[in-house]
C-alpha cells in the first residue's frame, strides 16, 4: 500500500485558531473519512489541505502529496496540482456542473484543458469514461435534462478527468435520502478499489461506517480520535464519540408499546381517499389516514415521493386531486400546525425571535406567562429570544418553532422532516422532546422523515410511500 | 457550538458605511442650505436691482447676482427648496403605489399580476421624458404636471422590485407558517415582506429622487415646466447660459448644485452594492 498525501500539524487560524494542529495519512485504496458535526471544522481542515480556504483564513503545517511538500504557510503550490492530482467533488455536485453546457462537454474539458490531451481524444475518453458509470446516453444531454443521481456522477468524472489520483469529497450524502446515499458511496468505494485516494469530509455516521478505512472525529476544531473506521466506530474512547454513536437512529432504544387507546376516542383528523398528482406524475392515491389523538405516525419514502404533500393536504395547505379531509369538529383551525424541515426558513428573517412570539401572544390573546416555562421544557435559553432566527443554531430554532406550535394547544402537528437539517445529537434531542411534549399534551403528531430507522424508533405506526419496491424495502 | 462559530459571520454588514455617511452628510447640507437660508437671508428670489446685474459675490450677497440682479443666495436656496420638494413627493407617490400594486401582484398572481404587470410594462416602453412630455402637453401648464408625469415613470422601478422579493416570500416555509399561526395578510406584510424590501426601498428611492432632479432640471432646461420667474436650477441653468463670459460663477451655482445633489443621492443608494 502506497502513500499518497500525508498532511503533518496542519491548522487553521482567522483572529483566532478555529483547527488545531492535525496530522493525517492518505493511504491508495484506504478511504480516509473526517467525521465531525456542522461547524466543527472538518470542512475547514480539508480545505486547508488541498490549498482552498476562504479568504481571511490562513493556515500552517506541511503537506506531502507524493514527493511534493507544500509549506501551507506560504499557500503556494497548490494550483499545480488542483486538477492534476488533487480533485475535489464538491458539496451538491449538480450545482456545480454547468447548466448550460452538455455532459461529455464539461467532461471533456478536463481530458482537453487540463491533461492537455488532442480534442478527439478526449472526446473518445469522456465518451468511454460516461458508459462505463452507466451514462452513456447522457453524453448529450444538459444538466437540467439530468436526475439528481446522474449529475452527481457526471461531476465525479469531471472531477477526476484531469488525472486526479486523490479525491476530496465534501459532504457528498448532504441532503440525499438514503437510496441516492447508497449510490454515491457505491460510487466512491469504486474509486477506491482502482487504487486512488479518498478523503470523504461528513457528518453521517452511517457513510462513514460503510466507507470503512481509517476515520478521523472533529469536535470543536480538534481531532479527537483517529483511527482504523471500524475500531473506533465499533470501540470509541472519547466521549463525544460515544455520544455521536448513540444518538444514530439504529441504536435508539427501542420505544415501549404504544399506549392502548380506547374505542371509543374521536379521531382528531380523518383523510379518505386522497390523491395528488404533481408535473403530470402520479404521487399517491386512495390513501386513508385516521389521527387519534396523541398518537405519532410516522411516514417515511424516498424524496419526491409526496409524503410532504400528503401532510399539507391533511392541513389544507394543498388541493388533493380527489378524496377528503375531516378535522375534529369544534376545534380552531390554528390548533393544526406544522413544524418545518429548515428551521430558519420558517420563521420571520429579519424580526427577533422574542417579537415573533409576542406577536402570536397578541394575535390570541394568549397568555404571555406561558413562554417561560416552556423555553425550560424544551432547554432554551431565554437570552436566545432577542437573537435573529439566523442568529442561533438550527436545533435551537427548531425547538423555537416547537414552542410556537406549543403556544396554540395544538391537537395535530405534521412535521415535515424537522431533524434532517440538523446533527445527529441535534436530532436525537428534538426528536425525543418533540415525542414527550406531544404525549404530555396529547397532541397527535404525524412525522414524515426519509430516515426509516428514526420513523420505526419514534412513531407508534408507519406508512410508507413511495412506488412499490420502494415502499417494500422501506417497510422491512 | 455550532452557533458559536456561526454568530460572527452572520451578516453584520453595517448600514452606515463610510459612502453613506458622505452622502448623507451632503444631503444635509444642502437641506439646510435650501431651507435654512431663508430665515437667515433676507432676499427675495424675485426682486430684481438692475444697479447689480451679474455682480460679483460680495459679503452681502456671498452668491453675487444674476443678469437681471437678483440674488442668487435667494434664488439658489429657492430653486433646492424646489427640486427638492418635487423629488421627494414624486418619490412617495411613485413608491407607496408602486410597492402596494407588487404585493398586490406577486401574492394574487394570475390575472391581477397579468393586468398590473401589462400597464407597467406598456409605461416601460415609452421613453420616461417623453412620457412626462406627454403629460405636460396635455394638461398645459400645470405646476403639478411635472411631478405627476415624474411619478409616472417612477413607480415601475418600485413595482417591479416588490413584485420579484414579494413572489418568493409568499411562498416561503415563513410565510405559510405565519399563515398556519392565524396571522392575516397586513402582519405578513409588515413582519415578512417589508423587512425584507425595506432596505432595498431606500436604494430605489435614492436613486429615484436623483432621477427625478435631473428630470425637473433638464425639463426646465428645454423650457417645459417651470416658468421663469419662478426659480429652477435648470431654467437658471437655461436663464444665465448667455452670460458665461460675463458672470461664470452664476452658471456654475446651479449646475454644481445639481452636481452635488445627484451624487450625494447616489451615493446614499449605491453603498448596498458593494
Amino acid at each position: 500500500m502506497s502513500t499518497l498525501l500525508v498532511a503533518e500539524d496542519v491548522a487553521v487560524f482567522s483572529s483566532h485558531l478555529l483547527v488545531h494542529p492535525a496530522s493525517l495519512t492518505l493511504q491508495a485504496g484506504r478511504p480516509f473519512t473526517i467525521l465531525g458535526e456542522t461547524g466543527s471544522g472538518k470542512s475547514l481542515l480539508a480545505q486547508a489541505i488541498m490549498g482552498t480556504l476562504p479568504r481571511g483564513l490562513r493556515a500552517e503545517g506541511r503537506v506531502t502529496v507524493g514527493d511534493q511538500r507544500l509549506d501551507l504557510a506560504s499557500g503556494q503550490g497548490h494550483r499545480a496540482l488542483w486538477g492534476r492530482t488533487l480533485g475535489v467533488l464538491p458539496q451538491e455536485p449538480w450545482l456545480a456542473l454547468d447548466p448550460t453546457m452538455r455532459a461529455r462537454k464539461q467532461v471533456e474539458e478536463g481530458y482537453r484543458l487540463v491533461r492537455g490531451l488532442p480534442a478527439v481524444q478526449s472526446r473518445i475518453r469522456a465518451s468511454a469514461d460516461l458508459a462505463a458509470l452507466g451514462l452513456g446516453n447522457a453524453g448529450d444531454k444538459l444538466p437540467s435534462e439530468l436526475s439528481g443521481g446522474m449529475a452527481q456522477r457526471v461531476a465525479f468524472i469531471a472531477a477526476r478527468a484531469g488525472g486526479a489520483r486523490i479525491v476530496i469529497a465534501d459532504e457528498p450524502t448532504k441532503g440525499l435520502d438514503v437510496f441516492r446515499r447508497d449510490e454515491v458511496i457505491a460510487l466512491l468505494l469504486k474509486e477506491i478499489e482502482d487504487g486512488g485516494g479518498l478523503l470523504t469530509i461528513t457528518h453521517d455516521l452511517e457513510l462513514a461506517r460503510q466507507m470503512g478505512g481509517d476515520i478521523a472525529v472533529v469536535l470543536e476544531g480538534q481531532i479527537i480520535e483517529q483511527g482504523p473506521a471500524a475500531d473506533v466506530l465499533g470501540a470509541p474512547r472519547h466521549d463525544y464519540t460515544k455520544r455521536l454513536i448513540a444518538a444514530d437512529p439504529s441504536a435508539w432504544p427501542e420505544r415501549n408499546a404504544a399506549p392502548k387507546r380506547s374505542a371509543g376516542v374521536k379521531p382528531v383528523l380523518t383523510a379518505a381517499g386522497l390523491a395528488k398528482t404533481r408535473g403530470g406524475q402520479l404521487l399517491f392515491e386512495n390513501r386513508d389516514l385516521t389521527v387519534l389523538p396523541g398518537e405519532i405516525v410516522g411516514i417515511t419514502g424516498p424524496s419526491g415521493c409526496g409524503k410532504s404533500t400528503f401532510g399539507d393536504i391533511l392541513l389544507d395547505l394543498v388541493t388533493p386531486d380527489a378524496g377528503t379531509v375531516t378535522r375534529a369538529e369544534g376545534v380552531a383551525r390554528v390548533r393544526f400546525q406544522k413544524l418545518y424541515q429548515d428551521p430558519p426558513a420558517a420563521f420571520p428573517q429579519k424580526v427577533p425571535i422574542r417579537r415573533a412570539l409576542n406577536d402570536l401572544v397578541r394575535l390570541h390573546g394568549l397568555d404571555g406567562s406561558r413562554i417561560a416555562p416552556l423555553l425550560e421544557r424544551l432547554r432554551l435559553s431565554p437570552g436566545l429570544l432577542d437573537r435573529l432566527p439566523t442568529q442561533v443554531s438550527g436545533g435551537e430554532l427548531q425547538r423555537f418553532a416547537l414552542l410556537r406550535v406549543l403556544l396554540l394547544d395544538p391537537v395535530f402537528l405534521f412535521a415535515d422532516e424537522p431533524t434532517s437539517r440538523l446533527d445527529l445529537i441535534t436530532q436525537q434531542e428534538t426528536v425525543e422532546l418533540l415525542a414527550e411534549v406531544a404525549r404530555e399534551r396529547n397532541c397527535a403528531v404525524l412525522i414524515v422523515s426519509h430516515d426509516a430507522e428514526l420513523i420505526r424508533k419514534m412513531s407508534d405506526r408507519q406508512i410508507a410511500f413511495g412506488s412499490p419496491p420502494d415502499a417494500a424495502a422501506l417497510a422491512a | 457550538m455550532a452557533a458559536d462559530l456561526s454568530l460572527p459571520l452572520v451578516a453584520e454588514r453595517s448600514f452606515w458605511s463610510t459612502q453613506r455617511i458622505i452622502g448623507v452628510a451632503l444631503l444635509a447640507a444642502i437641506v439646510a442650505f435650501a431651507f435654512v437660508t431663508p430665515f437667515v437671508f433676507d432676499g427675495s428670489p424675485t426682486r430684481q436691482s438692475l444697479r447689480n446685474v451679474l455682480g460679483a459675490p460680495t459679503v452681502l450677497e456671498p452668491l453675487g447676482y444674476d443678469h437681471l440682479g437678483r440674488s442668487m443666495l435667494a434664488r439658489m436656496s429657492a430653486a433646492l427648496r424646489l427640486s427638492l420638494g418635487l423629488a421627494f413627493l414624486s418619490v412617495i407617490t411613485a413608491a407607496v403605489p408602486g410597492i402596494a400594486l407588487g404585493i398586490l401582484a406577486a401574492w394574487k398572481g394570475g390575472w391581477t399580476d397579468r393586468l398590473i404587470s401589462l400597464v407597467a410594462d406598456a409605461f416601460l416602453a415609452l421613453p420616461g421624458l417623453l412620457l412626462v412630455l406627454m403629460f405636460i402637453a396635455i394638461v398645459q401648464d400645470a405646476p403639478w404636471a411635472l411631478y405627476v408625469g415624474i411619478s409616472l415613470v417612477l413607480w415601475i422601478e418600485y413595482f417591479r422590485l416588490t413584485r420579484s422579493i414579494t413572489r418568493a416570500l409568499v411562498l416561503s416555509p415563513a410565510v405559510q407558517a405565519s399563515q398556519l399561526l392565524g396571522f392575516g395578510p397586513l402582519y405578513i406584510v409588515r413582519r415578512h415582506i417589508w423587512p425584507e424590501i425595506a432596505p432595498l426601498v431606500l436604494t430605489v428611492g435614492a436613486f429615484g429622487a436623483a432621477s427625478a432632479i435631473a428630470a425637473i432640471a433638464a425639463l426646465s432646461f428645454v423650457s417645459v415646466g417651470v416658468r421663469p420667474p419662478t426659480p429652477e436650477l435648470g431654467l437658471m441653468m437655461t436663464e444665465l447660459l448667455p452670460y458665461y463670459h460675463e458672470a461664470p460663477h452664476a452658471l456654475l451655482q446651479p449646475v454644481v448644485a445639481v452636481f452635488l445633489l445627484i451624487l450625494s443621492l447616489n451615493l446614499i443608494a449605491g453603498s448596498n452594492s458593494r
